[in-house]
């Protein structure tokens, strides 16, 4: 099977409003990618809440679209594209915070999504702990990450963290070990 | 402390009301105080606005903003229906207009002067049956006031007729940057039943809004700060992360 397979294998397991992280390489992100914003929000009929603090989140848009990903059920909170002054569209499709430094906006952006298109349930995901953890602390990124997955699981949405192996740190592994339901190790596939 | 039995005014944020283990007790009289930008007017309109849509009739009395501008302003949320207006379960008025209606168009005003608008906008919330008010702001009311002893006395005469009307009440102060304590004359944050306290945190270079509830007479209620958002949808509370932040605000 293929990591995407692989992937929505693994969060077919995942008992409702779980919390996982998954740890990839850069070779299989787009494959992780396209399992956790396509194969499996689709099969479930999910919102996708899309936390990006790496990449701006028009670019990861038009990258859904190089990849034949369907967008139209991603909603972005989007904390890198005010750093970087990228050109930005306004509308909740679009959430911008200043910085990834500014984390109860987070909470307070993803609970406005939640509590405002309440049609589906939805998933949370995380894009990455890894650039999240450049701007942040490990006590004060703990402390986000635990009352976040804490309120998502009251609000019946799963959470996805990605992590990437190639920036790992024990202090990342020890943060995810504490606060999530599971760790999922992609495996690189020929 | 008495949380038992005390009938709640909610304010319909939700957070808020999580903080007021589950709303104002009902009649206080409460201040909701901070800086410029910190969202006190949104969340008093927001708070009426929530209490028509409940069936409670609530008035807005402003000094400093003309009623049409308000409407505007509520128009953002997607709560906020116009009818609330025009079937006048939410109520804006001009204080200028009550100043005029009373001759009280002067700089300064005497006790006898401070009795009669306190009497006025009694007569209104008991003609009308208003179960919430919003003035904002008092600041600005006890600018034309001469001594601290004239604040004391109007702010407690408002209260105490307004409780009896069975009247839950936000008085907006504006405080300046250099402000100390919760209030631009140190008097109306004694005597309020309530003190909300809206602020600027400042983290290395980020500027959170902020909300904490000092006091609030007959509830326990957390005294821990929260970072607000102002949405579409209203206010939205989260708690103030702790790992590791300076203020100045």
């Amino acid at each position: 099977m293929g990591v995407t397979a692989n992937v929505v294998g693994k969060l077919e397991e995942l008992p409702s409003a779980s919390s996982i992280a998954i740890k990839t390489g850069v070779n299989s992100y787009f494959d992780v990618l396209r399992a956790i914003v396509d194969v499996f929000p689709a099969r479930h009929d999910l919102y996708v809440f899309y936390v990006s603090s790496t990449i701006p989140s028009k670019n990861i848009e038009n990258l859904f679209n190089l990849l034949g990903i369907e967008s139209n059920r991603v909603f972005f909170v989007d904390t890198i594209s005010h750093l970087m002054k990228e050109s930005t569209e306004f509308s909740d499709r679009f959430l911008y915070i200043e910085s990834p430094t500014m984390l109860e906006y987070i909470m307070l952006k993803i609970e406005y999504l939640v509590r405002k298109y309440t049609d589906k349930k939805a998933v949370v995901i995380l894009d990455s702990v890894n650039s999240m953890s450049i701007y942040n602390g490990s006590k004060i990124m703990s402390e986000f990450l635990h009352i976040l997955v804490t309120s998502l699981r009251s609000w019946d949405a799963y959470m996805i963290i990605l992590s990437m192996k190639e920036q790992n740190t024990s202090e990342i592994d020890a943060m995810l070990n504490m606060v999530c339901d599971d760790i999922y190790d992609v495996e690189e596939v020929e | 402390m008495a949380d038992s039995g005390r009938d709640r005014c909610k304010t319909g944020i939700a957070g808020l009301d999580s903080i007021l283990n589950g709303g104002i007790p009902r009649g206080n009289t409460i201040l909701i105080t901070g800086s410029c930008g910190t969202g006190k007017t949104t969340l008093s309109l927001e708070f009426l606005v929530h209490g028509a849509l409940m069936g409670e009739r609530s008035m807005y009395i402003s000094v400093t903003e003309a009623p049409e501008k308000l409407v505007d302003n509520m128009i953002t949320y997607d709560f906020f229906d116009k009818k609330l207006i025009n079937e006048k379960k939410l109520i804006l008025v001009d204080l200028q207009e009550i100043y005029v209606k009373l001759g009280l168009e002067k700089l300064e005003f005497t006790l006898e002067d401070v009795n009669i608008l306190v009497s006025q906008i009694v007569k209104i919330v008991k003609e009308l049956g208003i179960k919430r008010l919003v003035i904002d702001s008092i600041t600005s009311i006890c600018y034309r006031l001469t001594s601290k002893e004239e604040i004391r006395e109007f702010i407690l005469h408002l209260g105490k007729e307004l409780s009896d009307l069975g009247c839950t009440t936000i008085l907006i102060s504006e405080l300046l940057h250099s402000s100390e304590g919760y209030s631009q004359y140190g008097v109306e944050e004694a005597i309020a039943d309530g003190i909300i306290f809206m602020g600027n945190l400042e983290r290395r270079g980020d500027l959170l809004r902020t909300i904490q509830v000092i006091k609030m007479r007959g509830t326990t209620h957390s005294r821990a700060k929260y970072v607000l958002d102002l949405t579409p949808i209203g206010v939205l509370l989260a708690p103030l992360l702790k790992g590791g932040s300076s203020e100045v605000t």
